[in-house]
């Protein structure tokens, strides 16, 4: 009895959205969600960063960049791919974190063993964490 | 065996259900005794979506079970703001996909009546051109998009905070403990045989036992010669330890059911299935064609997630109502208070059925038939009562970071998990040591942990505080973690060294399914760093 009665509802809303779509000119409404959600940090990612974006992510924390370089800011490299390049969407209350100078990433990253480009990490969690 | 002790109210279950009913009698001023046989949350709870949603899925069937959803999401996101954040999913239509995008929009604009429920945003329409723009990743032939907004939640931390509240007015909430046996006299229950985490038997007195162990129900009924019908539904999830998008995406199966790739704080989970169980509750695993056919869905949609590293797995059993012919997905998530007076077995209440966004109404009407039980007058507040370290809003994160000197990320880290009480926590053990880096945690948080929150394993760590949840999987913390939790123990360090190898065996039977070509780098990797945990046994 639910279940028809569900349909039914459904049916009768279905008419009314069909009705108001033939009335109503249709009008973009990406910029309504973004403004919606940008307190909240839920953002668009740019293609490039998106083609990208699993060799950003692919941090293993094993620490031997540490080893080739120090910190950036206050964050240790592994911690930095690890930890903060994880989309957060609180990431810009943290960004006293990273405040500082850069080490030596080009060392850093040829001394990863999955391959993670820290130079890109590096820049784009600055990125983020001051939007 | 121990001399029994008396409660009013002795409540079997520690998942979301167990933990909520417990609060909600004790607010009321019951004395409760609430036991677990596993850890807070270790089971259905823990092995959810992580969501407080409330089930557009269910307009198809049943209107009142979104309703009575989004009602009860409403009132828990209010109590317990520290724990959920907005969960923004983009429901991408493709060509062939069982509802077009007409039929998609009708049903957003049917859930956003019921939106306001739960203070969410109504819905909006994308063209295929802005749903791309919006997420880059999507397949290049989406025809276009629908946006549907729900709530993310910790089920860890909820249950956790349900019990700290419980415990706080008068309850007594034991985890590792496994009920034995239902006393019985005259038929009518009064009471549990438990053993405790060292072994030890004894018993409780109560005027009500409450059945609160989700699929584990007809376990207990058959205790007290009742029978509890359920059919239960195995759903698996794979966890990646990133956001993957920062929206959350919708994607339809191979079967036409609808799956979802949820962007949680700091990781996402992709699930679900939903499978009859007929096996072993107690070792439910993941099989590799089951990771095959949700990464086999969101491929269609999403084209590069094969790209990406998952880094474990999560299993459960959803205690559903039992239905006679109906597809898994289309058996309703209802729930059931089932009081056996009149199987015989008067002072017996089960509570079967439902899901974790309606955990508290749940919670409440079994408070309810347990007072009416008991003639005992007083109403549930658990609706507007904040839960644990949601009385004041938290300290600001720079402030409280420059004063204990630990990271700004591990103070967002840990509002997240202990909100106002985020101060208190770190005052703990005396130490702002990170301990596990990736996610990160502090020392004195595990420290706090093992001392007020029943940690008593390493896999209790993890539900607590997150340790070892990050993308190392805990190569880099699992002995640091059974360093700090052993010292609080006081476990020799063959136990600490046990305890770790315990750990990683356990983590182990949900990684092997989801291990590519990176994972295995990386399982070589932690297993150099480990120093062989998993080797002289032949586990591995």
């Amino acid at each position: 009895m639910a279940r028809a009665d569900s349909l039914a509802k459904l049916a009768w809303a279905y008419g009314l959205h069909q009705a108001r779509r033939r009335l109503r000119r249709p009008r973009s409404q990406l910029t309504a969600l973004l403004e919606t959600y940008a307190p909240d940090g839920i953002r668009t990612v740019d293609p490039a960063l998106r083609e990208r974006h699993p060799q950003l992510v692919g941090c293993i924390n094993c620490g031997l960049c540490a080893l080739a370089a120090g910190r950036i800011g206050k964050t240790r490299l592994p911690e930095l791919a690890s930890s903060y390049m994880r989309l957060y969407a609180r990431l810009g209350d943290a960004s006293s974190d990273l405040a500082g100078d850069d080490p030596d990433l080009m060392a850093a990253a040829s001394a990863c063993p999955v391959g993670v480009p820290l130079v890109e990490v590096a820049a784009v969690v600055r990125r983020m964490a001051t939007r | 065996m121990a001399a029994p002790s008396s409660y009013d109210v002795v409540v079997v279950g520690g998942g979301v259900t167990g933990a909520g009913v417990a609060r909600d009698l004790s607010l009321r001023g019951l004395s409760v005794l609430l036991l677990e046989k596993g850890d807070w949350g270790a089971g259905t709870s823990g092995a959810s979506s992580w969501m407080i949603h409330g089930g557009p899925r269910y307009l198809e069937y049943d209107w009142d079970t979104t309703r009575l959803s989004c009602q009860d999401a409403g009132h828990i996101v209010s109590i317990a703001r520290n724990l959920v954040y907005r969960v923004v999913f983009i429901i991408p239509v493709l060509p062939h996909d069982r509802n077009n995008i007409e039929r998609m929009e009708t049903a957003m604009e049917v859930y956003d009546r019921f939106q306001p429920l739960k203070h969410a945003h109504p819905h909006r329409r994308l063209t295929a051109e802005e749903a791309r723009e919006a997420e880059p990743g999507l397949a290049p032939d989406v025809i276009g998009a629908v946006t549907m907004e729900e709530w993310g939640v910790d089920p860890h931390r909820l249950v956790f905070a349900n019990v700290q509240d419980a415990m706080a007015h008068g309850a007594r909430a034991m985890n590792h403990t496994r009920v034995t046996g239902l006393i019985r006299d005259a038929g009518k229950v009064i009471g549990v045989r438990y053993q405790g985490p060292d072994g030890a038997g004894s018993e409780a007195r109560a005027r009500a036992v409450v059945n609160a162990t989700g699929p584990w129900s007809p376990e207990l009924g058959a205790m007290a010669g009742v029978d509890i019908e359920l059919r239960p539904a195995k759903g698996i999830h794979l966890v990646y330890p990133h956001r993957i998008s920062n929206f959350s995406i919708s994607a339809e199966s191979i079967d036409g059911r609808d799956l979802l790739m949820v962007a949680h704080a700091g990781f996402t989970l992709l699930g679900t299935t939903d499978d009859d169980f007929y096996g072993d509750l107690g070792s439910v695993e993941v099989q590799e064609d089951e990771v095959d056919y949700l990464l086999q869905a969101f491929e269609r949609v999403f084209p590069s997630i094969r790209r990406y590293r998952a880094v474990r797995t999560t299993a459960g059993v959803r205690p559903t109502l039992y239905k006679w012919r109906r597809y898994e997905d289309e058996l309703s998530r209802r729930y059931e208070v089932i009081d056996h007076s009149t199987q015989g077995a008067d002072g017996l209440i089960t509570i079967a059925g439902g899901k974790l966004s309606m955990y508290r109404l749940m919670a409440e009407e079994t408070a309810d038939a347990v007072c009416r039980k008991l003639a005992h007058e007083a109403q549930s507040t658990t609706a507007t009562r904040p839960l644990p370290g949601n009385e004041s809003d938290p300290a600001p994160v720079a402030e409280l970071a420059a004063r204990c000197g630990i990271p700004a990320m591990a103070v967002v880290k840990l509002q997240g998990r202990h909100g106002s009480n985020a101060e208190k926590v770190l005052d703990e053990g005396a130490t702002s040591r990170v301990l596990c880096r990736c996610e990160p945690v502090t020392e004195g948080e595990l420290i706090y942990a093992t001392r007020h929150e029943q940690v008593r394993t390493l896999a209790d760590a993890f539900r607590r505080v997150g340790v070892t949840g990050g993308p190392c999987a805990g190569a880099a913390c699992v002995m640091r973690a059974a360093e700090v939790v052993g010292r609080e123990l006081g476990w020799s360090a063959s136990q600490r060294f046990e305890a770790a190898s315990e750990f990683v065996r356990g983590a182990w039977l949900g990684r092997a399914p989801v291990l590519g070509h990176s994972g295995w780098a990386q399982e070589e990797l932690a297993q150099g760093s480990m120093r062989g945990l998993l080797m002289g046994n032949g586990t591995r």
